[in-house]
């Protein structure tokens, strides 16, 4: 009220009937909701297998009649299964901040714009937990998570698309440009997925691992390419839409399809062998959706008024979230190369 | 036809003044309004403008709880002072300034004929009879000369009220309008939604949500 | 924040100069004119004596002017521009504010009459540098092919001397300078490239279009807007402020302000704002320059050649007043159709009530077309086309457009008003006919540079009623398809002007040429609205714009090969 003060002469303010505020903002309810989540996921997590002392770092020691580890295990299929659940961290707070902003904006119309939230935060303490986890054997309970974005991730897909399609003009681009993204919530089902194998990797058999019958190693290689692919689609609608205006937009359009060729050749070869160009491409993948969030960071400031007007800037800019759900992806690509590279012939 | 009522409790948009919604010259033009006194005039002489005033108040009639009314008859002086033009005029009329000074004194002359009193002493419903004479060009003393009412009145009268109106930020208030953006414009286009610095209308029964939504629009 | 370099500012504090006031004193001076992409900065500017012979001298800015100079200046010719109007910074200098606004707009009297009166001064002429594409809407829609040959194809107006096929190239080459945003397939019409930047997200005004497209049973589709989605240089994406009528204050708007013009400054031409020119002097035949007043005087600039570009009104008028012992009745008016044949286009609307909240209010005012009734000709009683749009009128406009089409005043208004958030429009863009009692001429009352003001005499003949009426009638039932209640109809507006110094095949039925040289006199040429010879069903700048750049394409080809036309 303080506007009154200076320059506009002869206007009182048009005195409203004062209403004592003690609401909390629904925002700040549903932050306090899914980080309370997140603790229980975390918490949960550790219960179901921490019954005894802590393991003593990456190898395991059985520790007589006071830890019911499994026996198996080795450092590749735990290292591997951290590396994944550090990519599925990455796409879990990448969609927790992407759908937070996204359905934010769209003022959590419907009820079940709640749930990526809650659902992803969720995720995200449980690929934490077992990213600090170095312990072989699974989780049920990180599992059940994992396995439970992976569910939600492909509803939201399903209504998305709903959405979408009940537009004026149905399947059209504008409304694929400016309807409810349709590729994000399948950001959700990835981290899920990694999440899964992740689990499953600590389980498997560390001589010979294996995810749904099939050689660990070529089958994440192949699947990670796969879903660097969906994204790389997300990331080029949305480019698309920006017409390509800065030649750096190029780039995620084209290196992880390139990164994603030679994860999925490297698949092809014989195990044990070295991946060096395939590594070096989830790097330079993994990096490149770091530094989009300094480029998008960038393309907020190009708006008008820049990031003093960030309550539309950060909304109708490029999205900051959106990059690192690549680099998820990247770590979820260099877990299957690490499970190739150790793979005994 | 709903009658009106205060449809946007607790909007004021001027709240926004120091919001990224307004950039200096939009402040600073604002001010210049907002500084124009309800009894300044330049143009218009004592007797014209007490009838100006009267007729604003039936062409544009305001709330009679509104602690400070817009001062629709300052801001028609204030153009006719300045000579902003609209850009054309209909041949059957003089200039914009001519036009509102004979228009005024026909309009009183009208009402001394009618009535036997000035147009400012009427009460409403003697004011907008004659308005509503004017409108349909069915007004006839000499004191009109060539100029024809009912061009007057829909050329001038009410384009140069209505535009005045709606130029002041109390209206903008009242209809739940925006104001002013820019640097910062708009996020929430579709149906039935709106960013959190527009204006919350009432829903019938329920205006205490649109009163807290609206105390934060200048956040 | 305000990054460096760049000009979207998150506030314009007004640190300039002193006595900066662009309305009284001119800018572009001294060797340099406003950069006006950034605050405070200047670029620098090629400057003529009034004594120099320049090879072009354009009388306006605008979407004619202004393009036809940058690429004139591109060619390597010397260009001086000039401009009645301020030099705007429009970062600094405006407000989001309709009233104040109203300074881009050409205010100057004018009268008006006949049986169908115009209104001029806001949406159909500007003052100011870069002309009324500073406060136009930015619809950039191409013109149907078969209009160009609409007489011998369609049976109506009149052909034009140009063929379609190069307008649709150089349709392409304006789209392409102007980063047009616009859907990614087109429905109608031969296929066009695809636009550079996508189409804007729509407001809920512009699905209220596209739900009564559908229940029509018609095609709809974003409209291709003159104001990008994506940043283009120093042009941030469009923010859906809503007040581009009254100006951009962010230069996201592809105005000829901030494209063309500081092309043609780079390209060596001169600007000169606040230069208004009261008469073309000529000489055995050919024009010789411009007399124009400036800084308190009237000067004159020499030239080789004199485009007049100042818009259906003030072009015939320049030429009537340039009247002289050699051309007795005004320049280039051997045919004696300078002023005649004034064409405006139908801007009839509908408006209802919607029980959702609209806000029309958001984002810009038009982002919803449907061109169906300028390509199909069966189901009507009337010749021409129309398209029609959503709307967006800001609180002023609204409430005129409540006091003077709907009749509203006292309680009945300012009830009726407080529906504004409610409210969703369609309005048209409709083709009228050419008839030469419509037509500007000269008074004998004078203007503050002393020159006569113009009158502006227009009326609608049956075919035009017809179309109105066809119009109203389906955007009223599309209307109440999409869910409108309470529908009116807005009977009285138009926009647009056209055809006062129309271009042609025949001496006798025109004014200029294909090349929009005048046939009278070969170093006058028109480049502005006033050379159409039908106005399509279409709003005009974008093929305005594209004329304007065949014009300077020609001129050079002309220059290349001295080739002079027999005078």
């Amino acid at each position: 009220m303080e506007a009154r003060g200076n320059g506009l002469p002869g206007v009182r303010p048009r005195t409203a009937p004062v209403r004592f505020e003690a609401e909390v903002h629904p925002v700040v309810a549903l932050a306090l909701v899914a980080a309370g989540a997140g603790v229980l996921t975390w918490f949960a997590a550790g219960r179901s297998k921490r019954l005894g002392l802590t393991p003593h770092g990456g190898r395991q020691v059985r520790v007589k009649g006071s830890r019911r580890y499994r026996e198996r295990g080795t450092e590749v299929t735990a290292s591997a299964a951290q590396r994944l659940n550090h990519a599925s961290s990455m796409l879990a707070a990448s969609v927790l901040f992407d759908s937070g902003l996204e359905h934010y904006r769209g003022q959590f119309f419907n009820r079940a714009m709640y749930t990526p939230i809650i659902a992803s935060t969720v995720t995200l303490a449980s690929s934490l937990h077992g990213a600090g986890d170095t312990d072989p054997g699974r989780s049920h309970v990180r599992h059940a998570v994992q396995a439970m974005a992976g569910v939600t991730g492909l509803v939201g897909f399903g209504f998305h698309a709903w959405n979408v399609g009940k537009r004026e003009g149905g399947y059209s681009w504008q409304n694929l440009f400016y309807g409810a993204p349709i590729g994000a919530p399948m950001a959700l089902t990835l981290a899920g997925i990694l999440g899964v194998a992740a689990e499953r990797v600590r389980d498997a058999d560390p001589d010979a691992p294996e995810l749904a019958g099939l050689p660990a190693g070529g089958a994440l290689a192949v699947a990670t390419a796969g879903m660097l692919v969906g994204t790389t689609l997300e990331a080029g609608l949305l480019h698309f839409r920006g017409a390509f205006q800065n030649p750096a937009m190029f780039v995620p359009v084209t290196l992880p399809p390139l990164a994603a060729a030679i994860l999925a050749t490297a698949a092809a070869a014989e195990p044990g062998r070295p991946h060096k160009t395939a590594k070096a491409g989830m790097w330079a993948v993994s990096a490149m959706g770091v530094l989009g969030v300094a480029f998008h960071a960038y393309g907020v400031a190009r708006m008008m008024g820049g990031w003093d007007n960030w309550r539309q800037n950060m909304i109708d800019g490029p999205p900051l979230p959106a990059p690192p759900s690549f680099s998820g992806l990247a770590l979820g690509g260099l877990a299957a190369l690490e499970l190739l590279e150790h793979r005994r012939p | 036809m709903h009658p009106r009522r205060d449809l946007y409790p607790g909007y004021d948009v001027l709240t926004k003044r120091d919001s990224p919604s307004w950039n200096a010259k939009t402040r600073d033009v604002l001010a210049e309004r907002l500084g124009i006194g309800p009894e300044k005039h330049r143009f218009l002489d004592d007797e014209e403008w007490t009838t100006l005033k009267a007729v604003c108040d039936r062409v544009v009639p305001q709330p009679a709880d509104r602690a400070d009314p817009i001062p629709v008859a300052a801001l028609i002086d204030h153009k006719l002072a300045t000579g902003e033009h609209d850009g054309y005029r209909h041949a059957d009329l003089p200039d914009q300034g001519e036009a509102w000074r004979r228009g005024l004194a026909a309009l009183d002359a009208e009402a001394r004929a009618a009535y036997g009193a000035g147009f400012h002493e009427l009460g409403a419903w003697a004011r907008d009879e004659l308005l509503k004479a004017a409108e349909a060009g069915t007004l006839a003393h000499p004191a009109w000369g060539d100029m024809p009412t009912a061009k007057f009145f829909s050329g001038r009268v009410l384009a140069d009220a209505v535009k005045a109106y709606y130029a002041h930020p109390t209206a903008w208030s009242e209809i739940g309008f925006g104001g002013p953006a820019s640097p910062r414009g708009y996020v929430r286009m579709d149906f039935d939604r709106r960013d959190p610095w527009e204006a919350a209308e009432a829903k019938p029964g329920d205006a205490g949500e649109a009163i807290t939504q609206n105390r934060r629009v200048g956040r | 924040m305000r990054l460096s370099g760049t000009g979207n500012a998150a506030d314009n504090p007004r640190d300039g100069t002193p006595g900066d006031d662009p309305m009284h004193a001119p800018r572009a001076r001294n060797g340099r004119a406003p950069n006006v992409m950034r605050m405070g900065e200047w670029v620098p500017m090629r400057q003529h004596a009034d004594e120099d012979e320049v090879d072009f001298v354009i009388v306006g800015t605008g979407a004619g002017g202004g393009t036809l100079a940058a690429r004139l200046a591109e060619h390597g010719f010397s260009v001086v521009a000039m401009d009645a109007g301020p030099y705007w910074r429009p970062l600094e200098d405006f407000a989001s504010d309709e009233r104040h606004q109203s300074k881009l707009y050409w205010t100057d009297e004018r009268i008006v009459d006949g049986d169908n009166p115009l209104q001029m001064g806001s949406n159909n002429s500007g003052k100011a540098v870069g002309g009324s594409t500073v406060h136009y809407a930015m619809v950039a829609l191409r013109f149907r092919p078969e209009w160009f040959k609409s007489r011998t194809l369609l049976g109506y107006g009149a052909d034009w001397p140009l063929d379609w096929r190069e307008m649709w190239s150089y349709y392409d080459q304006v789209e392409d300078d102007l980063k047009i945003s616009g859907p990614v397939t087109y429905p109608w019409g031969p296929k066009r490239p695809r636009y550079r930047y996508r189409a804007h997200e729509m407001n809920a005004a512009a699905k209220v279009l596209a739900r009564g497209a559908e229940a029509m049973g018609i095609d709809w589709t974003p409209t291709p807007l003159a104001t990008v989605s994506a940043p283009r240089g120093d042009s941030p994406p469009c923010v859906y402020r809503g007040f581009c009528v009254v100006g951009c204050s962010t230069n996201a708007k592809q105005s000829v302000l901030v494209t063309y013009l500081p092309r043609a400054l780079a390209a060596g031409a001169e600007i000169r704002d606040l230069a208004m020119v009261g008469r073309i002097e000529t000489k055995n035949g050919r024009a010789t320059g411009v007399h124009y007043f400036r800084e308190g005087r009237w000067r004159f600039q020499r030239a080789k050649n004199v485009v007049v570009a100042g818009y259906a009104i003030e072009t015939p008028r320049l030429l009537l007043m340039s009247a002289n012992p050699e051309f007795p009745d005004g320049l280039a008016n051997s045919s004696g159709l300078v002023g005649k044949n004034l064409m405006v286009q139908g801007n009839q609307a509908v408006w209802g009530d919607f029980e959702e909240e609209i806000r029309s209010y958001k984002g810009p005012p038009s982002l919803a077309v449907t061109e169906h009734w300028n390509y199909e000709d069966r189901g009507k009683d009337f010749h021409g086309g129309y398209c029609y749009m959503s709307q967006g009128p800001l609180p002023t406009q609204w409430g005129s457009t409540q006091a003077g089409s709907h009749g509203l005043w006292g309680e009945a208004l300012v009830s009726e008003m407080q529906r504004y958030n409610h409210v969703a429009g369609l309005k048209i863009v409709s083709e009228y006919l050419a008839q030469e009692r419509n037509r500007v001429t000269l008074t004998d009352e004078t203007d503050q540079y002393g020159l006569p003001i113009p009158r502006i005499t227009y009326s609608w003949c049956d075919n035009d009623r017809a179309m109105n009426r066809h119009g109203l009638n389906f955007m009223g039932q599309a209307l109440a398809a999409a869910g409108g209640r309470n529908i009116w109809e807005q009977g009285d507006d138009t926009n647009h002007l056209y055809g006062t110094a129309r271009m042609g095949h025949d001496r006798r039925t025109s004014v200029v040429d294909g090349d929009c040289r005048s046939w009278d006199i070969p170093n006058l040429w028109v480049c502005d609205g006033s050379v159409f010879p039908t106005t399509g069903g279409v709003n005009p700048s974008l093929t305005i714009q594209a004329v304007a750049l065949r014009t300077a394409d020609r001129i050079k080809a002309m220059a290349r090969g001295g080739h002079q036309r027999d005078a």
